[in-house]
């Protein structure tokens, strides 16, 4: 063990802000690069949760295909691959949230709560590096799929619309998880309630068939997920330009303004979910 | 039996120059949600540059009167202001001209040290060059340059405090509370970082705030202590004035029968005075202007029944039992 060996005499100055809002960005982003370095040292956050939905993309997705061939008149693999993405985003979301009990538990949030910063941007920066490797798992999933035979209908448009649901669901769903981590005590009891929140819906938002082939109740109640809006955008964007799935939603109509409606369903979720998330945090930090 | 021992407020509570204390608490209360009232009520000031300690075991209220003063917590009632900055209307400003070491270690350990510094920091809205130039200077005295670039989970208990006190110093704050910061640790490590506490002494116009319940450590570095009870501050002096108190020397008593009437008894004969006290079978009894012979012979001539009869020094020990009649620590 190192021994004290000099006595303290440098009394450096450090130039301390009192009031100042000046340096708020440069402590948002330093928040941020923390995160991303503990996340990155912390492989099992970005690798299981991309491990069942990459197989369930390049193995069940391709078998099933060859069962139900190309009736609906596009690539049955293909619109499983973006149900996948739909499972991968939640699960990765809910991981994210394992990061904030362990912040708490053993981490240095306490020090974090004591710094010059509104409480809200510890949240913000764990949803940017959230968004972050939600964006570099979904491309992965992406590559994959591609590489196994998947076929995407690629625009610039479509790109964009692909790109705000995933964005929009990846924060409605990190806010969600924000939310439990800040409820629970425990990082068992997360834990598990994160296969609930995480995968039920999955079942129930049109991730391997259409929702109108759900029973009517059910059908009403998949219409009411976030989960559901944003397949159906994501498929609209990549794989089916009729846009079938987002007029099992909303009936016929333009699939453009279809479109636009479930994304600010989604914008909504995501809105709600991270002001909800901030104050949650911010009440349950401080005692 | 709880008596208050509060002398006047420091002759000097501002520094030269200064208008105002660098803690001021008024009357502050602290209920927590489950009925729970861990701070009743607590009025101090704290000079600019001195040394100020929270004294009482676990559960005294010093750890919430921390987080207080810290915006960790949110009173309940009454008022307190850091650096002249109200800490219910200026938390975020409070938090700019402070820093905390916890009580338990509050760190990323699979960070490096040195990447906890820059980022801390950063945070604080220092710039790199001057939290290196801080870092650089600090580091050396306190033993841990070497290990700067390893991750902290490679760090032993006394390391990562070190590197912990020398985070919340990477910012100059005006004010620095330590929250019991050698609980837990081995006596030598708590030797060492008791030095480095004392050497922070030193540092020009840095207030440091410290809860303990050890009393050593309250001996030691604390120009003032204020000891805690039950959320309420039973004396608020120096260490020196309350040992003082109880003279140079005093008699404990292990007694057969009652205490409570050998005490009686002793009081009656003239050998205690009323701030001789007993807590279970122990009476402990101030010596004054007699030879500590003279006080056992007078108490055996009192015919009191003893069981053991010691004399010794007085420690801050003997004047939180006679304050609360429990004991500081274990």
């Amino acid at each position: 063990m190192s021994s004290i060996t000099a006595p303290i005499t440098a009394t450096h100055r450090a130039p301390v802000r009192t009031n100042a809002r000046s340096h708020w960005p440069a402590a948002l982003a330093a928040l941020a690069q923390r995160r991303l370095s503990l996340s990155a040292r912390t492989p099992r956050e970005v690798i299981v949760p991309l491990l069942n939905p990459i197989l369930f993309a390049i193995v069940i997705a391709p078998a099933l295909a060859k069962l139900v061939g190309n009736r609906a008149g596009f690539d049955y693999m293909t619109f499983a691959a973006v149900g996948a993405v739909g499972l991968l985003v939640p699960i990765n979301a809910l991981f994210a949230g394992i990061g904030v009990i362990v912040d708490r538990d053993s981490g240095s949030q306490r020090d974090l709560l004591a710094a010059p910063v509104p409480r809200s941007f510890l949240v913000l920066s764990n949803l940017g590096v959230a968004l972050l490797t939600t964006a570099l798992q979904v491309s992965a999933l992406i590559v994959a799929v591609s590489l196994r035979g998947a076929s995407f209908q690629v625009s610039s448009g479509g790109i964009l619309w692909f790109a705000g649901g995933v964005g929009l669901l990846a924060i409605g769903m990190y806010g969600v998880a924000e939310t439990l981590a800040s409820r629970m005590q425990k990082q068992e009891e997360y834990v598990g309630v994160l296969p609930a929140v995480a995968i039920l819906p999955y079942f129930f938002a049109g991730s391997l068939f259409p929702i109108s082939t759900l029973p009517t109740a059910l059908a009403v109640f998949a219409k009411i997920l976030p989960l559901t809006h944003a397949m159906a955008l994501m498929r609209y964007a990549l794989v089916d330009g009729r846009a079938g799935g987002l007029h099992d939603i909303w009936g016929a109509g333009d699939p453009t303004r279809l479109a636009a409606q479930s994304l600010a369903i989604l914008a909504g979720f995501a809105v709600l979910m991270t002001v909800v998330s901030m104050r949650m945090f911010s009440r349950k930090a401080v005692q | 039996m709880t008596q208050t021992l509060i002398a006047n407020p420091p002759q000097n509570p501002t520094s030269p120059g200064s208008e105002r204390p660098a803690v001021e608490v008024r009357d502050l209360r602290k209920t927590y949600a489950n009925g729970v009232e861990a701070v009743r009520g607590i009025d101090f000031e704290i000079a600019t540059g001195e040394v100020f300690g929270l004294l009482g075991p676990n559960g005294a209220g010093k750890s919430t009167t921390i987080g207080m003063l810290t915006t960790t917590i949110t009173p309940t009632g009454g008022t307190a202001s850091v650096a002249g900055l109200d800490v219910a209307q200026h938390p975020l400003a409070t938090r700019a001209v402070s820093g905390v070491v916890f009580q338990d270690s509050v760190v990323d350990r699979p960070l490096s040290g040195r990447r906890n510094l820059m980022t801390h920091a950063r945070i604080w809205g220092v710039s790199p060059g001057a939290a290196g130039a801080v870092v650089s200077s600090l580091a050396p005295a306190f033993g841990i340059v070497d290990i700067l670039d390893r991750p902290v989970a490679t760090y032993s208990g006394g390391q990562r405090r070190r590197l912990e006190i020398l985070r919340a110093l990477v910012t100059e704050p005006s004010v620095l509370f330590l929250d019991e910061p050698t609980v837990g640790l081995d006596p030598r490590i708590r030797v060492e970082l008791l030095e480095i506490i004392a050497m922070l002494r030193d540092r020009a116009r840095m207030t440091i705030v410290l809860t303990t319940h050890y009393l050593d450590e309250a001996e030691r570095l604390c120009d003032r202590i204020a000891i805690m009870h039950a959320g309420r501050i039973v004396a608020l002096v120096s260490p020196a004035s309350l040992l003082a108190g109880l003279g140079k020397e005093i008699i404990e008593l292990h007694v057969h029968g009652s205490p409570d009437e050998a005490l009686r008894v002793l009081r009656r004969d003239g050998v205690a005075d009323q701030d001789a006290f007993a807590v279970g079978s122990t009476l402990t009894i101030p010596i004054r202007g007699r030879a500590g012979v003279d006080a056992m012979a007078a108490i055996q001539a009192a015919g009191v029944a003893t069981a053991a009869v010691s004399t010794r020094q007085p420690t801050l020990d003997d004047v939180y039992l006679q304050l609360t009649g429990d004991r500081l620590a274990a």
